[in-house]
């Protein structure tokens, strides 16, 4: 086929590429192979598969794909038998493999401890639709549509399931009307910033340049993020074909994906995608027949947090260090190698491919009035349900830990929830009924953000969550900005002393007034937005923060400096189980004695805890308070 | 044009300018740290933020464009206080000595770095004017003082402190003995006439500078001659009557009427001194009546009071003194008497301390010498009792004492042993435990405010008493306290007498921001890990075989050669930059706290070291990135960049490269573009303020840098590119900012050599002439072909082409520098 192209042509090749491949088996096995489900065990699993099916001499073919978002049950398997619907099931491991196989493949018995449902229209009887767990139930998929649906090697697999659509219905558009109608959906930045995408694009479009890049921001880089990494690996061509529609929209002939090269799955999936485009005549020139010309370069980012700041990000395509400048010139104005510039974040731009497939008015009938569509969230933490998620704007935080996140892990009592990852704050427990879109979390002190969002239980101590997202903020600084560069240090210094038990009461007013220099200060986001964790945790956590510099207490258990394990000798019944797993030989104690914590060995790691059989649960964890023990073992019952 | 209001007015700027621009243009200054006119905006350093009224936040005002009708604010107390904190965090990771430790422990403010290195470069001259701007008696200062200095001295964390004082006293005695010793210049006479009320250190000191301001002084004194306590109180040995005399005869000179045996009190009062015409007074009794030590039998003869003692020793008078001496005290007045006494005819002198050798208030080297000559010492012990047998004291009962708590001053107080009495036999006790103001004088002659322990009562800063124009320090403000305290406060004084008589409302003045790094105990060892070891040198000082039993001077100072050996030791902490850092004049500016932030215990120490030309100190660095900028955007060497991220970023080069390695061209624009002292040029590591500063253009070669010489004392000292210079506008080769001062070197040749027989010898310029002359004769035409050097100018160039056009005939002419 001539790389020049119509859509049809396109569309009638991908339908046929698909068809044959979804006859090529009688039995297809779909298996969640992003990093998340390898990092499971998906490969493992893969191979016991393939050596299994065979040693049967099972026809099957397996196709991996990305993250459907239920990281919590990857690795995930699912089984197509013709004429059958799509059964899913999860936490499989290379021993129950087996049990799949004997029982669907061979047999005709989908049930398993494994099962996890059906996926798609179609029913099987006695097995229940996964979508309508109350899990994913609640959630609206347009940005990771594909994930886990199609096969992210295959661009056949994404065309037929509409993709490209969106593209050959904008190329059929003026620019002009293309712009209006995503700034019509409503759709803003999904980096965190929230500026209308339509706005930004009219910008760039009216600057006066010969030259325009557009860039897709991949350098995600939150702690607990991982978003853009799941869509990246699990539908590359969505958010390729969303930069193909801004493109066109801006006038743009050229675009960078910069990516960060910690993601090398994501990285070797744009470049299977950007192959596959250019020999489906959607790269290049004269893209589809319309004239529509554009190149697009994959540009590897060295990981530092600040690349993912818009002017950094340019600086760092352009070969310097990864610094901020100050804007304005904003990037619309004077971007790339001083050109006018777009840059939009991977989900921002697979949102657009689907906006172009269905029309603004769908998306914006989705999401609240001034935050519309759905927005995706990395759920991690504490709760029962990780995974990726994406819900309509608006849905409340309680809905999104207690439905969607299951809940609380162990029963424990749920703390508080932080959103925009290093940049953002914590919203605490009380007010959940908050809901996740731009303007509620902005009022509670925090960000959207790209959509880290982290829950937290009782045992997670404010102060300590705050000196963490610190440290990250402190190194990830680029060094240029006094503020950003001392301030978090000395932030950091602060709730180092503060965690240690060695803060003084004078720590609270340095702190308020660093977070203030910092915020106002800094040159950019990322320093403007470093001090949101210690705010929030301060404004909601205030008497944690008193209870650690006042009292040298840790409420939450969880600052090593301020607690301490001590053996019950009531409950002791030396059995010599906590003695035995110490790592530093901190338990004294023999048979029959009680045993003793020596408190300038113990190292406070929890393992004797752990380890005490629950039926005595002599280990207790104290902080600001003492246990009367006595000093040596002694016998049983005479402590 | 657009019209926008800057701090409430409103005024038209021109499109296009940033915020900073139109302040300058205005004359509002908007402190700045990163900004450079040859650089582009970077915004970096956060000092510029200013209210831009509706935008989000502070704006940094270097880079924000001016709009229509835009309302900007530079100083609201909320941008104040951002730049406070700002410059705070600068400050936690500045680490250096704005001032070096010397000069603040001074408590006369002697520019004690600059002093040591006029010594080293063999300026003694310039040394001791160095000196008397802050000191007027470094004769006796460099024989008595106790070395505050000395006692900060960085160096004490290597082999121990640079001898600052025997430098000073070196200097001093250099002058003294030239012939002709150093005179102040003195401004235009004012007319306004100053009393000062004694003529001890305090006084003399502020008479010497209020006469350098042009007023009439007038010293009234109550003992027959000047020098208080100086003369009084020290004895030959330590401080030679003929070297007091010359150093007061040095200021005198310059003074109207000394009237000695004018007792306050007695022979005028303050009220009689206005009538008398002056228009302020200071007053500067000092503390000189000894103290009682509340014992029974104090009154018996025998029992002498040790600065009377002292006093009659050097008036000639009898001093009542025995044979066998018990000096109670342990501060240097004690061990002055029980030296005195040993010299003046004591068998056995013994002194009597009620804490142990540790508390001594009294100078280590005192005691030793002391020890030396034979004082026995008693400590921990304490008079109860004195008892006279015919006619005279025989003994002396003391109580042993033990240490107890730390009293307020630190020291642990001693607590009497019940039971333990004790006699000690003698025929002479003298009390040295210490020295009170005369309160009655003040009392019945002023209205001055007195503090409880008698002392006059002032503004701690302006030295100002409750009456109008009358001014008081030293001794008998402080109580008994140093010579060179004294002299500060007398130095304090006249600027503020100045300011007063000046018709000035006397305020005080602000005091300029000093980073430290510290107390020597707050220094980390590897801070000077590469500083090379050289031992201190020491004066020769008499043997306490010979000394004892006469009066002559102990310490016999240095040689100009141990001097210079000693000078050279010094380690120029003070920062170089220190009047120009702006870090410095903002942190003045704003009163900052340098203390609320950085605990310096994770501060790694960076990079110092002095490659070719340049001295670096890192440890200085705020991070501005002008260097690096500098280097890459307009001279585009690059050598430079930012290695590290987060708040150990850090400026250095590639993979630890030496700055040749790098592509250093030592240019030097980023010592000119460094805001702080951390790039220095290594020529001039202890920065001197030239005289005058000359224009020039650079003689190296044909473009024509135009350079502003700095001069002292006829030599260049530093050479810095003209920043409006129009063919290098601002910037300079290292040639040109570093190959000037070789005019100085002492190997520079001054004539003509010409070969004869192998061996150049010196010729006359019309012998050399000649010679080229002759040997050019024997060609012409197309044998002779001429090339200028790359140094020679355009003038240079011209004259050549000229030559060898018309004279020698030939076109075969370039230069090796055309382009």
């Amino acid at each position: 086929m001539s790389k020049t192209t119509t859509f049809k042509q396109v569309k009638d090749k991908a339908e046929k590429g698909y068809q044959d491949w979804l006859n090529s088996e009688p039995i297809r096995i779909i298996v969640g192979a992003g990093t998340c489900g390898r990092a499971a065990g998906a490969d493992a699993v893969i191979a016991t598969l393939m050596e299994e099916l065979e040693r049967r001499q099972i026809k099957a073919d397996i196709t991996r794909v990305g993250c459907i978002g239920l990281c919590y049950l990857e690795p995930l398997v699912d089984v197509v038998k013709q004429g059958k619907p799509r059964v899913s099931y999860g936490n499989v491991t290379p021993n129950s493999v087996s049990k799949i196989i004997d029982g669907y493949i061979v047999g005709d018995d989908p049930q398993s401890d494994m099962l996890l449902g059906t996926i798609g229209d179609q029913t099987l009887d006695g097995v229940a639709r996964l979508f309508d767990s109350p899990v994913l139930k609640p959630q609206v998929r347009i940005a990771t549509r594909n994930c886990g649906f199609v096969d992210p090697e295959d661009i056949n697999q994404y065309i037929a399931r509409g993709g490209y659509t969106g593209l050959d219905n904008a190329l059929k558009m003026t620019p002009e009307q293309v712009i209006e109608e995503v700034s019509k959906s409503g759709l803003r930045g999904r980096g965190g910033g929230g500026a209308p995408t339509g706005w930004k694009w009219n910008m760039c479009r009216q600057a006066a340049g010969d030259k325009k890049y557009i860039i897709c921001n991949a350098d995600e880089g939150d702690p607990g993020a991982f978003m853009d990494r799941s869509v990246l690996e699990s539908d590359p061509h969505t958010v390729l074909e969303g930069m193909l529609i801004g493109a066109y929209a801006m006038g743009a002939t050229d675009g960078y994906i910069y990516c960060r090269a910690e993601y090398p799955q994501a990285i070797t999936r744009l470049q299977q995608a950007i192959a596959q485009m250019e020999e489906y005549g959607l790269v290049g020139d004269n893209i589809l027949d319309s004239g529509f010309n554009f190149h697009l370069k994959i540009k590897e980012g060295a990981g530092a947090f600040v690349c993912g700041e818009e002017t950094a990000l340019m600086m760092s395509i352009e070969g310097n260090r990864g610094m901020p400048r100050p804007r304005p010139p904003f990037p619309a104005q004077s971007g790339l190698w001083g050109y006018p510039s777009n840059i939009n974040n991977v989900e921002t731009w697979a949102n657009v491919s689907a906006i172009m497939e269905k029309g603004g008015d769908w998306y914006g009938s989705y999401g609240t009035e001034k935050s519309k569509g759905t927005k995706t969230f990395a759920l991690a933490g504490k709760v029962n349900c990780t995974g990726l998620i994406e819900v309509p704007m608006g849905t409340s935080l309680h809905e999104i830990v207690f439905d969607i996140g299951g809940g609380i892990l162990d029963g424990k009592k749920f703390k508080a929830v932080q959103t925009g990852g290093p940049s953002g704050g914590f919203i605490p427990a009380d007010q959940d009924y908050l809901t996740a879109d731009y303007e509620s979390l902005a009022a509670a002190g925090s960000i959207m953000g790209s959509g880290a969002m982290v829950v937290m239980d009782e045992e997670t101590c404010a102060v300590d969550m705050a000196r963490y997202f610190l440290t990250f903020t402190q190194s990830e600084s680029c060094g240029k900005c006094v503020p950003c560069r001392v301030g978090t240090r000395e932030m950091l210094g602060i709730l180092t002393r503060v965690c240690a038990g060695n803060g003084v009461p004078e720590d609270i007013d340095r702190l308020s007034q660093l977070c203030e220099t910092v915020k106002k200060g800094s040159l950019c986001g990322l320093g403007g937005t470093a001090p949101n964790p210690v705010l929030t945790s301060m404004k909601n956590f205030r008497n944690e923060y008193d209870a650690h510099i006042n009292e040298g207490k840790c409420p939450s258990l969880a600052c090593a400096s301020l607690i301490s394990f001590y053996v019950d000798p009531a409950k002791c019944k030396a059995c010599m189980i906590c003695a035995r797993n110490c790592p530093n030989d901190a338990i004294k104690g023999g048979k029959k004695m009680i045993h003793v914590i020596d408190q300038d060995k113990c190292i406070k790691c929890g393992v004797c805890l752990e380890k005490c059989p629950a039926k005595f649960s002599a280990i207790v964890k104290l902080s600001g308070e003492t246990l009367d023990v006595p000093d040596e073992p002694v016998a049983i019952g005479e402590a | 044009m657009i019209k926008i209001t800057v701090d409430g007015k409103e005024i038209e700027v021109q499109k296009g300018l940033s915020v900073l621009d139109v302040a300058r243009e205005l004359g509002i200054d908007i402190p700045n740290l990163c900004h450079h006119r040859d650089l582009e905006r970077y915004a970096a350093c956060r000092v510029c933020l200013v209210e831009v009224v509706g935008a989000r936040g502070p704006m940094p005002a270097c880079v924000t464009q001016v709009g229509e009708g835009m309302v900007i604010n530079t100083r609201t107390e909320e941008i104040e206080n951002v730049r406070r904190v700002v410059l705070e965090l600068m400050l936690s990771e500045h680490y250096g000595d704005c001032v070096a430790p010397c000069k603040t422990a001074c408590p006369a403010g002697i520019d004690i770095q600059g002093q040591i290195a006029l010594i080293a470069d063999g300026r003694y001259e310039e040394s001791l004017i160095r000196i008397k701007e802050s000191n007027p008696l470094p004769l006796v200062c460099g024989r008595v003082c106790p070395r505050f200095c000395e006692q900060k001295c960085r160096r004490n964390l290597l082999e121990g402190p640079v001898g600052i004082n025997m430098l000073k006293r070196f200097v001093a005695d250099y002058d003294m003995d030239s012939g002709n010793p150093y005179t102040p210049n003195l401004k235009a006479p004012t007319g306004k006439k100053v009393a000062v009320v004694g003529g001890g250190p305090a006084g003399l000191a502020a008479a010497y500078y209020l006469v350098q301001d042009g007023h009439t002084v007038d010293i009234y004194e109550a003992h027959p001659k000047l020098g208080g306590m100086l003369r009084y109180g020290i004895p030959e040995y330590r401080l030679p009557e003929a070297v007091l005399d010359k150093e007061i005869e040095g200021i005198t000179k310059l003074c109207g009427e000394v009237k000695t045996g004018a007792k306050l009190g007695t022979d005028f009062t303050i009220d009689s001194l206005k009538e008398d015409g002056y228009d302020s007074i200071f007053v500067a009794i000092g503390a000189q009546v000894g103290q009682s030590m509340r014992v029974n039998g104090e009154d018996a003869p025998g029992v002498l009071v040790g600065i009377d003692f002292l006093r009659n020793v050097v008036m000639g008078n009898d001093t009542g003194l025995g044979k066998k001496v018990a000096v109670v005290g342990g501060g240097n007045t004690a061990m002055d008497a029980a030296r005195t006494a040993l010299r003046t005819g004591a068998d056995e002198v013994t002194v009597v301390y009620r804490r142990s050798r540790a508390e001594m208030p009294a100078n280590a080297e005192e005691v030793e010498q002391a020890e030396e000559e034979g004082v026995k010492f008693v400590f921990l012990a304490s008079p109860v009792g004195i008892r006279e047998a015919d006619g005279r004291v025989n003994s002396m009962a003391c109580i042993k004492m033990e240490l107890g708590e730390p009293d307020a001053s630190g020291r642990r107080s001693p607590v009497p042993i019940e039971g333990s009495t004790y006699e000690m036999d003698l025929d002479t006790v003298i009390s040295a435990i210490g020295q009170a103001v005369d309160r009655s004088v003040l009392e019945k002659s002023t209205n001055i405010a007195l503090d409880r322990r008698g002392c006059t009562e002032i503004d701690a800063e302006t030295m100002l008493t409750c009456c109008e124009g009358v001014f008081s320090g030293g001794d008998c403000t402080t109580g008994p306290a140093t010579a060179v305290a004294a002299i500060g406060a007398g130095k304090r004084a006249a600027t503020y007498i100045d300011m007063y008589l000046s018709g000035k409302e006397v305020v005080a003045q602000d005091k300029p921001y000093i980073c430290s790094k510290g107390e020597l105990t707050d220094i980390r060892e590897e801070d000077y890990r590469d500083v090379p070891t050289q031992a201190r040198v020491e004066q020769t000082a008499m043997s306490p075989e010979v000394r004892v039993r006469n009066f002559y001077e102990i310490e016999l100072g240095l040689t100009e050669d141990q001097a210079r050996e000693e000078a050279r030791r010094c380690l120029e902490c003070g920062c170089q930059d220190t009047y120009e850092c702006k870090l410095r004049q903002y942190a003045s500016e704003y009163k900052v706290d340098d203390s609320r932030y950085g605990a310096r215990e994770y501060l790694a120490l960076r990079e110092k070291d002095v490659q070719n030309f340049l001295h670096r100190d890192y440890n200085k660095c705020i991070t501005c990135g002008q260097c690096v900028r500098m280097c890459q955007e307009v001279r585009g060497a690059g050598a430079v960049a930012f290695i590290n991220r987060g708040s150990a970023t850090v400026v250095g080069t590639a993979f630890g490269h030496t700055l040749e390695e790098a592509g250093c061209q030592f240019c030097a624009a980023c010592v000119d573009a460094c805001p702080t002292g951390a790039l220095m040029d290594d020529k001039n590591r202890w920065r001197e303020m030239p005289d005058s500063t000359v224009a020039t253009i650079c003689p190296y070669c044909g473009v024509g840098c135009q350079l502003n010489i700095e001069v002292k004392n006829n030599k260049i000292i530093r050479s810095v590119p003209d920043d409006n210079g129009p063919a290098n506008l601002g910037q300079a080769c290292v040639k040109g900012r570093f190959g000037l001062t070789f005019v100085h070197d002492e190997n520079k040749l001054k004539t003509p050599l010409i070969k004869k027989d192998g061996k150049f010898t010196e010729a006359t310029w019309d012998e050399a002439l000649d010679l080229v002359a002759s040997k050019f004769a024997s060609y012409g035409g197309s044998q002779f072909a001429a090339i200028s050097s790359a140094k020679a100018t355009n003038e240079d160039n011209y004259v050549m082409q000229k030559f060898a056009r018309g004279v020698m005939h030939t076109n075969s002419i370039d230069h090796c520098a055309r382009l």
